[in-house]
């Protein structure tokens, strides 16, 4: 029996396991990719002095940390059941059952999906994929490619695979259907694109980011999107374009690309076939949460957070004794979040094993403020509306702890 | 075109289905097999979650519209026997 | 083809010289680094094709890249249902691609139908329809 077992060895997983171990804590640390680091591993964005963040450094950086405290850390294993013990947590994994006295899961998020007709060639895949294959294996994805879907985390990683030295013929929007109806949406992706502006700069976008929250500005500034698209450091992004379909016979050959009026309907006669070996879809993120599940958490669904997300508190804390989250399974934010809110979870577990250590009550509400501040200083953001949807979640918690 | 990749079902199917049967989400996920293939709905379930809604009308409810069941990942007969050790 | 490997990156630096390691995919030797995945060091070689779908025989590849989708599983060493993409490679490894399956139960072959429901009714079946006692449970 160790003490905490933490299923994910991304930011949030080894900030909780070297807080965890300076407490002294047996720790073990599991997680189904072949490197710890979670998806730090091909983050790669440049700050706004200028300086590069690479994440696979800042997950070295956590990673010795933890491994010098002594955290048991082990990839290649999948845990695909959670069963609660009389005095724990009984975790089943590939590599046998582990048992554990307290559990954190911090498995992340997963890429939801923009289907469009040919999503299955070989070729086709999500924009998450390019990135790892990218910056961590470091193989090209293709000669030539397309980004369906513009958002702040395809925008991100087209630059990194520009960076890379991959064509990207443009990003463009997926048609419209009835999964893909908001991201097909030019209205509704000029907001998303208005919120990296400052990152981007470019006329339209920032006329589009200051004035945005007049709606008829947006509407604007959809109507006058230039026909050429806008670069985004020097990759056309295109608003009044949408990917029809993806063809070929056994691997991607071409897509077809029509435009599209401000309302997102195809605009007949205007389509135009691309030659590609390769398409990236971006669907954005939605919280991994299927082993809260499993281990009878109870969810709710809010959309600031990206989806379905287990009810916890703002100390990590979910109505299941000893059973913790922490990261993007609590919704979808930038990697320094799910560090802090990992340090947040870490020092919780530490306290309910530890009691009422002195000073570590303190130590909580620092670490408390320290998740609020890391989301304030945060330069994009993939749901403007977070802290909306974080007081949510503490509500819930509350009235859920009141009725049981 | 495919929604669920695993199951090759497709937008089509689950409308068929639906006005076929004229049915709840949960049946047009069990007749189709929409989001229960080999990767357990982790690709498709939002996806398949948002074709249901606009079919159905059903709004996503708090708890997770598929109802998880473990395991979440394929294992093996052995590992699920416990051959594995206790570790 | 053009080599894909990011051999030099301008912020995440050179790739130093990683190992060679040689490996097989459907009996063709190929080499990748140490540290690849079986899908990255395909990928290097421009095969993108992975398996088939078990029924329809249409072609996958890899689709998320970090083990959630399975799109990409193969064989390895005789184990089915290994995801390339999170799986390194080893000297000697044999990969084989997924292949299309029998589907018995598929409805063009049976009428949907008439199919057994429960085991009861499959059991009645075979009593009545093939005079043979329905196996001891």
């Amino acid at each position: 029996m160790r003490d905490v077992v933490i299923i994910g060895a991304g930011p949030a997983g080894l900030s909780a396991a070297i807080a965890c171990r300076e407490w002294d804590l047996s720790v073990l640390i599991i997680d189904e990719f072949p490197k710890p680091g979670g998806r730090l591993l091909g983050q790669l964005h440049q700050e706004p002095d200028g300086e590069w963040w690479n994440g696979i450094k800042e997950a070295g950086k956590l990673l010795n940390h933890a491994t010098e405290l002594g955290a048991d850390i082990r990839c290649g294993v999948s845990a695909h059941h959670i069963e609660k013990a009389d005095n724990g947590f009984k975790v089943h994994t590939d590599a046998g059952v582990f048992d554990a006295e307290q559990l954190l899961i911090a498995t992340g998020a997963a890429e939801s999906a923009a289907p469009i007709p040919g999503w299955t060639l070989p070729g086709v895949m999500s924009i998450g994929a390019a990135q790892v294959m990218t910056n961590v294996h470091r193989v090209r994805v293709g000669e030539r490619g397309i980004v369906v879907g513009v958002n702040v985390l395809s925008a991100a990683i087209a630059r990194e695979l520009d960076l890379a030295g991959t064509e990207l013929h443009s990003m463009v929007l997926p048609a419209k259907n009835p999964v893909t109806k908001h991201y097909g949406d030019p209205g509704e992706v000029m907001d998303g694109l208005a919120r990296i502006a400052h990152m981007a700069p470019s006329r339209i976008l920032r006329f589009g980011s200051i004035l945005a929250r007049a709606g008829w500005v947006r509407r604007l500034a959809v109507r006058l999107y230039p026909k050429r698209g806008v670069k985004v450091w020097g990759i056309p992004v295109h608003i009044r374009k949408a990917a029809l379909k993806i063809n070929g016979r056994d691997r991607v050959e071409s897509v077809t690309v029509c435009n599209i009026d401000p309302a997102g309907k195809p605009i007949e006669g205007s389509e135009r076939t691309i030659p590609v070996d390769f398409v990236c879809i971006a669907g954005g993120l939605y919280p991994l949460a299927e082993l809260a599940a499993v281990a009878g958490c109870p969810f709710r669904y809010i959309e600031e957070l990206g989806g379905h997300v287990p009810v916890h508190n703002e100390r990590m804390e979910t109505p299941i004794d000893g059973l913790y989250v922490a990261g993007n399974i609590t919704g979808i934010e930038s990697a320094k979040v799910a560090a802090a809110q990992g340090r947040l979870a870490g020092l919780s577990i530490v306290r309910h094993r530890a009691k009422d250590k002195a000073g570590l009550g303190q130590r909580i509400d620092e670490a408390m403020r320290h998740v609020t501040a890391i989301r304030e200083q945060a330069t994009i953001q993939f749901h403007p509306e977070v802290d909306k949807g974080r007081s949510k979640m503490e509500n819930i918690f509350k009235e859920y702890r009141k009725a049981t | 075109m495919i929604i669920c990749r695993c199951e090759e079902v497709t937008l089509e199917d689950i409308r068929d289905t639906f006005h076929t049967y004229k049915c709840s989400a949960r049946e047009v996920k069990l007749r189709t097999r929409a989001g229960m293939g080999y990767c357990g709905g982790r690709t498709c379930r939002p996806a398949v979650d948002a074709v249901l809604e606009e079919v159905t009308g059903e709004k996503p409810g708090d708890d997770l519209p598929l109802k998880v069941q473990p395991p979440v990942r394929p294992v093996s007969l052995s590992v699920l026997g416990g051959d594995g050790d206790h570790a | 083809m053009r080599n894909r490997r990011i051999e030099e990156h301008p912020v995440l630096g050179s790739l130093r010289n990683r190992k060679a390691v040689s490996f097989t995919f459907d009996g063709k030797t190929c080499e990748g680094r140490e540290g690849d995945t079986i899908a990255s060091a395909l990928l290097a070689h421009g095969i993108r094709q992975l398996r088939v779908h078990e029924e329809s025989g249409r072609p996958r590849g890899i689709y998320c890249n970090i083990g959630h989708c399975f799109e990409c599983r193969v064989t390895v060493d005789g184990k089915a249902g290994v995801r390339a993409c999170m799986t390194e490679i080893r000297e000697g490894m044999a990969v084989e691609s997924g292949k299309v399956l029998p589907s018995p139960l598929n409805s063009s072959v049976f009428e949907a139908d008439e199919m057994p429901r429960t085991y009861a009714e499959f059991a009645g079946k075979q009593k009545g329809d093939n005079k043979k006692e329905a196996p001891d449970a």
